[in-house]
């Protein structure tokens, strides 16, 4: 259990913050669902449909922000062979790959009352979908081998390779005429968000952040069970 | 002996990785360049009316609809109305639902094509919504401060 | 180094045409699927054309798919890629050979064969140039996806399913700037743009495929 004594601390440093990531979860989602959906104006275009918003950005700043996080985790595992760098990346891939998959339907949702069509394959949308499917590469390569741990490295691998869809995805708006706007929050000249849309927006992206970590903290318990399992079979066998 | 052998793998390895950053400047080089000429989701009435696009070739069609020029055809259900970027005009003819968006000084894309008398037939028209989000006392407030701009008007 | 390149590159295109069965089986799954869309959609050549371009590419990529096995497999069965780790040359270069093997033998055969595919789905034949040079541009950046699939997929079960998995969604690029290619010659668009993006993945697949490729080969050899 030596290879875990880092991991343990760890643990016990996250099992402490679980009540607080799950409190304040709870607290700015009723927050960011309140401002969201009752107090927040309409948008002079778009309405009341300019709400699917709360939930779709957010979601897509998850998404990336998850991928981010896989993949540095990746390569600290390559580069450092940090055990708990391969269990984070392990447990955000599913996470991530859900809120790609509520981005796209919630984009979805608003592009057809609002383009007039549910999907449009231009530039944006494509290298999202793109990313969910390397989220679900991610996950099949690492359950492709009989040895569980034996995935590990060529899906850090995948993860890595991936990375160059990032920019694709941030920059595909401003390098190509697509159909989807622009980025409105993070520009040079500054958000072009109004203020009241705004802070709900914000409100949302921290309990979606925090909603993040809480289930992480709750699959790596998981993973760190399932390998207490895996060693006390071994030992019964031997 | 060792001291050469390991001293001829270093300079390969220098070799390789300064040919693949030299790669990686070319593909940044090429990528640059390529972003001189526009690659489009749609091409702007400006390019249809210079190309000289041949009817019954599909393309996408992007641009504002022009104010008061939208109208219905005859039969009642046909949506007449002028795709303009501010220097040239294209009619555009669309049987169907237009989206909510849609509406006199708009971005639009129309997937379809041009007909014999140089009249777009659309089969499918799309709202393109800029990066602004604000509620509409705001966009009358500023549009009497006169510092309303649309960026739409800026031509895409 | 260059002689380490070169002697794997001919020894990977004497074995890959000493099997060439596995080349026309390939060829032969090329022209076939080809042939079922006239079946499927019907012999409408205008609705063959519009199509033309994409069944082209898309049966493209699938075909290049069938014969990605064939980059790094056998060499991992029979141990060939622990001597090649082993020896002084870096093994990215050898990845490249390999890869540049598996693109002459398996994959240009498909790329002479495409116009007459083309020429059977009723393209125009302003487009078939510029199928051409897409497919020229495009599909060595395939190989070298393939190879980083390929090695990623080393030792897996139903590996070559995995690698369809990884490998198709990392192709989707060049497959999007391979048919605007044909699209806008079709429209007397400038096909200027596209060809430069095309040029541009291939100069990033260069160096940054063969390197996730060796890393993964290297960690499948290991954990062997």
């Amino acid at each position: 259990m030596h290879k875990f004594a880092n991991p343990t601390k760890f643990m016990k440093v996250a099992n402490a913050l679980f009540p607080v990531f799950c409190i304040g979860f709870i607290g700015l989602l009723s927050a960011g669902l309140y401002y969201s959906l009752l107090n927040s104006p309409e948008d002079y275009q778009q309405g009341h449909t300019v709400r699917i918003m709360y939930v779709h950005v957010p979601a897509a700043y998850m998404a990336v922000m998850i991928y981010a996080v896989m993949a540095s985790c990746a390569a600290s595992s390559l580069i450092w062979k940090h055990p708990l760098a391969d269990l984070i990346a392990r447990s955000s891939a599913p996470i991530g790959a859900a809120f790609t998959f509520l981005c796209l339907a919630s984009g979805a949702f608003w592009g057809k009352p609002m383009w007039g069509t549910w999907w449009v394959w231009d530039a944006r949308l494509t290298s999202v979908l793109i990313m969910f499917f390397l989220y679900m590469g991610y996950i099949a390569l690492l359950n492709a081998f009989d040895d569980p741990q034996r995935g590990v490295k060529p899906a850090a691998i995948l993860a890595l390779v991936g990375v160059v869809n990032l920019p694709i995805i941030k920059f595909s708006v401003d390098w190509w005429n697509t159909l989807h706007q622009p980025a409105s929050i993070i520009r040079l000249d500054g958000p072009t968000i109004d203020g009241g849309m705004l802070t709900p927006l914000y409100i949302m992206m921290g309990a979606f952040t925090l909603f993040y970590l809480m289930l992480l903290v709750i699959r790596l318990r998981a993973e760190f069970a399932a390998a207490r399992i895996r060693t006390i079979r071994i030992l019964g066998e031997g | 002996m060792s001291m050469s052998r390991a001293r001829t793998r270093k300079r390969a390895r220098m070799t390789v990785v300064f040919a693949g950053l030299a790669m990686l400047g070319v593909s940044v080089a090429l990528a640059l360049l390529a972003f001189e000429d526009n690659i489009v989701f749609f091409y702007g009435p400006t390019e249809i009316v210079e190309q000289g696009v041949e009817p019954g070739q599909n393309f996408r069609l992007g641009g504002l609809v022009k104010e008061d020029s939208v109208g219905l055809a005859n039969d009642g259900v046909t949506n007449l109305f002028i795709v303009t970027d501010n220097n040239a005009n294209v009619e555009v003819a669309f049987k169907g639902i237009l989206p909510d968006l849609f509406r006199e000084g708009q971005g639009i894309v129309a997937l379809g094509a041009l007909n014999n008398e140089g009249r777009f037939i659309a089969s499918e028209v799309l709202a393109k919504h800029d990066e602004n989000y604000m509620p509409p006392e705001a966009v009358e407030a500023m549009k009497r401060a006169g510092t309303w701009k649309h960026t739409q008007e800026e031509g895409n | 180094m260059f002689k380490a390149f070169l002697s794997l590159l001919k020894r990977d295109l004497v074995m890959g045409f000493r099997q060439s069965t596995d080349l026309y089986m390939i060829l032969v799954f090329f022209v076939i699927a080809a042939a079922l869309f006239p079946l499927g959609v019907g012999p409408d050549p205008a609705v063959l054309g519009r199509i033309a371009s994409g069944v082209v590419w898309v049966l493209a990529l699938l075909s290049i798919l069938l014969s990605l096995d064939r980059i790094f497999a056998h060499d991992y069965e029979d141990g060939s890629l622990e001597v090649m780790l082993l020896g002084p040359q870096p093994f990215i270069i050898l990845a490249l050979a390999k890869t540049l093997a598996h693109w002459l033998s398996a994959t240009l055969p498909l790329v002479i064969l495409a116009p007459v595919i083309a020429i059977m789905l009723n393209m125009d034949m302003s487009g078939i140039p510029a199928l051409m040079y897409g497919l020229l541009l495009g599909t060595p950046t395939l190989s070298l996806i393939g190879a980083v699939g390929a090695a990623l997929a080393l030792g897996a079960r139903r590996a070559g399913l995995l690698m369809a998995l990884l490998v198709l969604p990392l192709f989707i690029p060049v497959l999007i700037f391979g048919v605007t290619v044909i699209d806008a010659a079709l429209n007397s668009f400038s096909i200027r743009p596209h060809l430069l993006i095309l040029a541009a993945l291939l100069a990033a697949a260069i160096p940054l495929a063969p390197w996730a490729a060796a890393a993964a080969v290297r960690q499948a050899v290991t954990n062997k």
